[in-house]
């Protein structure tokens, strides 16, 4: 068995800091899951392949996790995906029951994650094996989809088209590359560009300026005012926490994983959504619902559960499509390429062993960081109090080496770090969304590879159409995320008080 | 008939050109778009600049130039300088070490709000220990490339 021989200590010590760290990065307001990853990502340059995928997935889990704590004593989400987390914890802390909203968020968190695991680990291999079968105008047409549904789900659908072309078009700067079957011909850039620009901008520099910087320039304009932590509550004392709580929580508990994973799996759409549908649902079909807002352990349950399952949910397209599922996958995907790894429909076929070592790791990080928060969980939250002017100044170092080791040292990466730094600080400005644009960046290059070389094979534009009834299928598919996010803002629209709820 | 209207949708690429194809479709939907966008909210547009304007230049809003501009010029000249030094000492990441010193410090004293003497030692330390530690770990002991 060669998996054994990579169960090493290390292997576990490693998703063990990184679900630490990740805690860490999820339990500060403002610090997300996406910014741990992008930010220890030079640490797994030195290690190998399984010893990266550990820290990077204990990362991933523990970044999630540590939102709920502000989310709980202050009423602050340390991520976005535990907003519908401060509805009932911040209630139940003010109560005096902090610790006991915390443990139960953890408790359905470790649920959700091993649930969307099972999720992962049945689903992405018949999805993948499906896959392979696709020829490229399958694939252009996946891509479209993915696109489509990202810009879709959007809070603005045309600024979330937009946003997706933008992110198309930026990655096409560069030559057409040679390898890929193009002609090697720079384009859409001035000559002057054309030194730094051959292959275009660098996926990781981009990320992390767009994920590490745009987020202390955001902070940085507001003058980091709301630094102080006001009406932090403590922790000793209230009441109890015992399992006994989720008597009856079963079926929420599956429902809300079932919810997050399955958002998880649609390409780009953020973790907010997963858990505000979970405690909706929730809401609208538990007996009762009359305490939820008020501090009912039924909401954290849902909120918690369904947005830890976006984790195994978000790897299911990147491994079996090669399409990142959210933010956060997104920057795994370039860190994957990184180690050689090329995630596609032939990725677990073709690394049986790496796929096996990806599902301990995912099991581990999720009852590790079970272990760490629910026993340390007093020393967690003293985090939330750690000043953004200690901080700040050594996430934007760490982005540094991120982005310069990246191609073994390359000055105009760092740059590329600034530059998009910027640009994803205006982008917030003038309302683009982020997700879209870096999806449609990371996935630009192989549509124009799948576009062109169909119509070079087929020569006819109505191939797309034609080719296949999986392709007939995916143009329904693409119809009907369409014909939906109309239909929801339509309804919206007649009933505005169901957005407020 | 039916392949005389099938041959209407008939597309054949010039490889020498072909890098333009694709870019094309992009840069003309991207403009549709923009253009789009400009129609339904044009008027919109005209105020929200005008406020923007009013903003950076800080007759307006709680906008925190010192900190936003200052965060732009010290990693900018962090970037710059950084990329001058490492001429200076090729490929042994000292280059890095020494401007982080100096940014880490700098950045961290722009930021603060109510400066003493223990917030100040607070600060060289870590300015010193961060930096230095993110050096050893990285360039000593994994030995990753930087500036």
């Amino acid at each position: 068995m060669d998996i054994l021989s990579h169960l090493t200590p290390m292997f576990f010590g490693l998703i063990a800091a990184g679900t630490l760290i990740g805690i860490i990065f999820g339990a500060i307001p403002g610090m997300t899951a996406t910014m741990a990853v992008a930010v220890c990502l030079p640490l797994t340059y030195a290690f190998g392949l399984e010893n990266g995928i550990a820290l990077l997935l204990g990362l991933y889990v523990g970044g999630i996790s540590g939102g709920m704590v502000p989310a709980v004593l202050i009423n602050i989400p340390g991520t976005p995906s535990s907003i519908t987390t401060t509805f009932d914890g911040y209630p139940m802390a003010k109560r005096g029951e902090g610790e006991r909203a915390l443990k139960i968020g953890i408790v359905a968190s470790v649920f959700g994650g091993l649930f969307s695991a099972a999720v992962l680990f049945f689903f992405a291999p018949v999805l993948a094996d499906f896959a392979i079968k696709f020829s490229y105008v399958e694939k252009f047409l996946i891509i479209l989809l993915a696109l489509t549904v990202i810009a879709s789900l959007c809070s603005n659908m045309l600024m979330g088209i937009f946003s997706g072309v933008l992110g198309v078009w930026l990655s096409l700067i560069g030559t057409y590359s040679i390898t890929e079957g193009g002609n090697g011909e720079p384009r859409l850039m001035f000559d002057f560009m054309q030194y730094y620009l051959v292959d275009g901008f660098s996926l990781l520099p981009v990320l992390i300026g767009l994920f590490g910087l745009t987020t202390v320039l955001l902070d940085a304009e507001k003058g980091f005012k709301d630094d102080a932590v006001q009406g932090k509550i403590s922790l000793k004392g209230g009441a109890k926490f015992r399992f006994n709580v989720f008597k009856g929580q079963l079926l929420n508990l599956v429902r809300s994983s079932g919810i997050g994973t399955l958002i998880g799996i649609l390409p780009g759409v953020g973790g907010s959504a997963a858990s505000v549908l979970a405690y909706s649902q929730e809401k609208n079909f538990s007996r009762d619902s009359s305490q939820m807002g008020k501090g009912a352990p039924q909401g954290i349950v849902s909120s918690e559960s369904s947005n830890n399952a976006l984790t195994g949910g978000a790897l299911v397209p990147l491994l079996s499509l090669g399409i990142p599922g959210d933010s956060t996958t997104a920057i795994l995907i370039g860190a994957f390429t990184l180690q050689g790894i090329q995630v596609g429909p032939l990725f677990i076929g073709n690394n049986l062993d790496t796929w096996y070592l990806m599902m301990i790791a995912l099991v581990a990080a999720n009852v590790l960081m079970f272990g760490i928060m629910y026993f340390a969980i007093r020393h967690i939250a003293k985090v939330i109090e750690v000043p953004k002017f200690i901080l700040y100044p050594l996430i934007i170092m760490m982005c540094v080496v991120g982005a310069y080791a990246i191609n073994y040292g390359i000055m105009f990466d760092v740059w590329t770090l600034l530059i998009f730094g910027v640009f994803g600080w205006v982008a917030h400005k003038v309302g683009l969304e982020t997700v879209p644009l870096i999806i449609g960046f990371i996935l630009g290059k192989s549509a124009e590879v799948y576009f062109v070389k169909s119509i070079e094979s087929y020569g006819n534009l109505t191939i797309f159409f034609t080719k296949s009834p999986i392709a007939a299928f995916l143009w329904v598919l693409i119809a009907v995320s369409v014909a939906f996010a109309i239909y929801l803002r339509v309804r919206n629209r007649r009933r505005p008080e169901e957005i407020e709820s | 008939m039916e392949s005389h209207w099938l041959s209407m949708f008939d597309v054949t690429i010039d490889f020498d050109q072909s890098h333009l194809f694709f870019p094309r479709i992009v840069t003309t939907i991207l403009v549709g778009l923009l253009l789009v966008i400009v129609v339904t909210r044009f008027r919109m547009i005209a105020p929200a600049i005008k406020r923007a304007g009013r903003v950076l230049v800080g007759s307006e809003g709680a906008f925190d130039h010192k900190r936003f501009f200052g965060t732009l010029a010290l990693t900018t000249a962090y970037f710059y300088l950084m990329g001058v030094l490492s001429d200076v000492f090729p490929n042994t990441g000292y280059s890095f070490l020494i401007m982080s010193v100096i940014f880490v410090f700098l950045l961290s004293l722009l930021y603060v709000d109510h400066l003493t003497r223990r917030l100040f030692v607070i600060l060289v330390l870590n300015a010193l220990i961060a930096p230095a530690l993110a050096w050893y770990v990285l360039a000593e002991l994994f030995r990753i490339t930087l500036p």
